[in-house]
């Protein structure tokens, strides 16, 4: 049925890029990615590896490995609007509903026989602990061999050397369970894909922050995390440059990307992946974008393609996500000023005890420069506990003050 | 043993008592009992760790010993971080060290430990303004494991249930252990070892306890008042802290003692990869040595890495036929309280 799903959804947005191929918006085909990936997951003929937020795609994709964290499953579901019978599933199992959503949800999926067998996993400590006692849940589940990249806290060259000797280890755990051996040629391919993406994503968040913003709230919404699911690949390389394009022209004309631009926003961590008003209400009735998402951000330096494996480990390590909370604040901050932001909004992911668990310390922290934040308590899976009528009172108060501050200078 | 220098605050059983032992100092585990204002919540979340927000109250609360002189965090799970970070907002003045305990006990993640290890001791170091030696090392893991070995013999008293105040006072024991002297505490625990067992043996039913943390004593009392003799238990507030170290192994006394700390009993936090899920069959194995008839895990609410593998333990037990109870609190002796009856209605089944 997924298969199905998948495969009508890359077929949907074929015909409608065919038919009007001048019209083709960087999102379709983004999302045609996506699709093509959901399909490849569900094939029952690829070499499939559930992975942890960080491990590095770029090195499964070259390896031939069709690769994915498990929070793009409690994602899928949301967005397709049928994750509530799976989160009901795995708290009926024991799995408790104050913990993560897109946790519950792939517990979820797996008890119900909707998640892709996987042929091994491997695991990341970063970003969270949630996550990591998942993997292992899915391991035990289908009876299969689990890889654990522990991701340091800093960017010290014992930390980098032990993740990197920890991802060349991953390759012959990869090797093992492929019979293909990683060919070292094909990696440096890779390696030099993941770069020229970098480069093109640069571009993105830079045009993304020109005034106006060629944005709206939707175009780069989980844009940053996904796209790191595609590096390695010339199709995530294509899909980035049609955002760049898309963007430039924008901005060479001034054209902003929902009209009359009156307030900038950063959306912290992740976005809601259910159907909601709220990016509506923000444009529609204050003006306001979502210019800036966190994860939207490169926060590592070009891989050196002959020798990759300390260029990787210092990119899962750079994650915010990662380390101690000033280094995450301080990337927001960073983000606040590069983007010229009025305030932030934080959907405080209900569950997530490395994000969410920070909120008063980033709340405190963007207050320092003069950002405020709205903390707004959701669960960006799990659409039951939705409180729309709260939540949009809640924006309304937020924008009034944020303009209030605007036009005061 | 010379004058200590003050008290090192740690929160996480993973931590290298023997580290701080050697740099004069005396380990001091800030323990989530204590009646103070709920306020951690809006430095962090609500829905966070009670055990961090707890430690966090007491230190918001400013009831802290007053020769503290610094603080030691283990980078356990995401709750742990987020109480170092907290607590560097909270009080900026304070000494914080924070280490990475790697997710796996891989030869390569031993490896890495002993590295933060290095780095803590040089760290204490410069608090204690003298070099931690590694001789020094070698008499804190030799204090240490004086001190785990007599709670060991004072835990089978208590087991066999010839240790008069039962698991209750075990546990006043444990949380003396980890914030008291160990040279006054080991003088003290041969005194306790050396006493009388009680006259009236009782017909409680013996029961395994698990879980991620339970020190209060008075919750002991509760079970036992139960009808539950605590025949077994593995909490890090009890004998995981406390595990002798094998001294005779030679080579660097740091990548000894993190592959001692890897040794441990294991909190959920830590995958054994060729073994996923092995938290539930440790459990399950462990209660069956016990002898007891049951268990009951108590989990601190908002601790993923318990909640999560909990269905496991559950299946676990489910198909091994010994019955289960779980619980979930949050360090309030009224958290427990209030699951009595469920707890009495567990020991009546087990009858």
């Amino acid at each position: 049925m997924m298969k199905k799903y998948f495969d009508d959804l890359v077929g949907g947005i074929d015909t409608a890029l065919n038919k009007d191929p001048a019209n083709s918006s960087p999102r379709k085909l983004y999302a045609r990615e996506v699709a093509r990936l959901g399909s490849r997951l569900y094939s029952g003929t690829e070499k499939v590896a559930w992975c942890g937020v960080v491990a590095p795609f770029d090195v499964l994709n070259a390896m031939g490995v069709t690769s994915c964290y498990t929070e793009f499953i409690g994602a899928m579901l949301a967005s397709t609007g049928m994750v509530g019978s799976f989160l009901e599933k795995a708290e009926h199992e024991g799995y408790a509903g104050d913990t993560c959503g897109y946790h519950r949800a792939v517990i979820g999926a797996m008890l119900n026989g909707w998640m892709p067998e996987p042929d091994f996993l491997i695991a990341t400590s970063a970003p969270c602990s949630g996550g990591l006692a998942v993997m292992e849940t899915i391991a035990d589940h289908f009876k299969k061999d689990l890889f654990v990249l522990h991701v340091p806290q800093d960017e010290s060259e014992s930390s980098v050397r032990y993740l990197a000797d920890q991802i060349r280890d991953m390759t012959g755990f990869i090797s093992d369970h492929t019979g293909v051996p990683l060919d070292r040629d094909v990696l440096k391919d890779a390696i030099e894909k993941t770069n020229e993406a970098r480069r093109l994503m640069e571009e993105v968040y830079q045009l993304a922050r020109a005034i106006p913003s060629p944005v709206d709230g939707r175009m780069l919404g989980n844009f940053g995390i996904v796209m790191a699911l595609l590096l390695g690949t010339p199709e995530c390389v294509e899909v980035i440059r049609a955002f760049r394009d898309t963007f430039a022209g924008r901005v060479e004309n001034r054209t902003s990307g929902i009209g009359k631009e009156k307030l900038r926003l950063m959306w912290i961590q992740n976005r809601i992946q259910f159907r909601h008003p709220l990016i509506d209400l923000l444009e529609k009735e204050y003006g306001a974008v979502v210019v800036a998402d966190e994860l939207n951000a490169i926060t590592w330096e070009p891989i050196d393609p002959e020798d990759p494996f300390e260029g990787l480990a210092r990119r899962s390590i750079s994650i915010p996500f990662n380390g101690t909370i000033d280094r995450r604040i301080a990337h927001l901050k960073k983000q606040a000023q590069e983007y010229k932001l009025d305030g932030a909004i934080n959907p405080c992911h209900w569950g997530c005890r490395q994000g969410t668990g920070a909120r008063g310390l980033i709340t405190e922290g963007l207050k320092e420069i003069g950002i405020p934040v709205l903390n707004l308590e959701v669960d960006c899976v799990d659409s039951r506990n939705f409180s729309e009528g709260q939540l949009k009172t809640r924006i309304e108060a937020f924008t009034e003050m944020l303009w209030e501050r605007k036009k005061a200078g | 043993m010379g004058q200590k220098k003050g008290r090192i605050g740690f929160t996480c059983a993973y931590t290298p008592l023997a580290i701080i032992d050697a740099a004069g100092f005396t380990p001091f585990r800030l323990l989530p009992v204590g009646n103070w204002p709920d306020q951690a919540g809006r430095v962090l979340h609500d829905n966070m760790c009670p055990h961090v927000k707890r430690v966090l109250d007491c230190a918001m609360s400013d009831d802290l010993p007053p020769d503290l002189a610094g603080m030691v965090f283990v980078n356990s799970c995401d709750a742990m971080r987020r109480m170092a970070d907290a607590w560097r907002k909270l009080r900026p003045d304070d000494k914080v060290a924070l280490i990475d305990l790697p997710t796996t006990a891989e030869p390569g993640s031993v490896t890495y430990f002993s590295g933060q290890l290095r780095m803590l001791s040089d760290r204490l170091s410069e608090w204690g303004g003298n070099p931690v030696t590694a001789d020094a090392i070698e008499t804190g893991i030799e204090t240490f494991n004086t001190v785990s070995t007599l709670l060991r013999e004072i835990e089978l008293l208590a087991r066999g249930k010839r240790l008069s105040g039962g698991r209750s006072r075990m546990q006043t024991l444990y949380n003396r252990a980890s914030t008291e002297d160990a040279d006054t505490m080991i003088g003290d625990l041969r005194q306790i070892i050396g006493e009388a067992p009680p006259q009236n043996q009782s017909s409680a039913v013996p029961v395994f306890l698990f879980g991620n943390m339970f020190p209060d004593p008075t919750a002991y009392a509760l079970f036992e008042s139960s009808g539950a003799h605590v025949a077994g238990d593995d909490f890090c507030t009890g004998s995981r802290l406390f595990a002798p170290m094998e001294n005779h192994i030679s080579g660097d006394v740091f990548d000894r003692l993190a592959q001692q700390l890897f040794a441990h009993p294991p909190c959920a936090r830590t995958v054994f990869p060729s073994q996923p899920a092995n938290v539930a069959n440790d459990i399950l194995q462990r209660t069956r040595a016990s002898g007891a008839a049951g268990a009951i895990g108590h989990i601190m609410k908002f601790c993923d890495p318990y909640l999560t593998r909990m269905p496991l333990v559950r299946n676990a037990f489910k198909e091994a036929g010994l019955p289960l109870l779980i619980l979930e609190g949050d360090c309030t002796l009224g958290s427990i309280g209030q699951q009595r009856t469920r707890i009495e209605a567990f020991i009546e089944m087990l009858r």
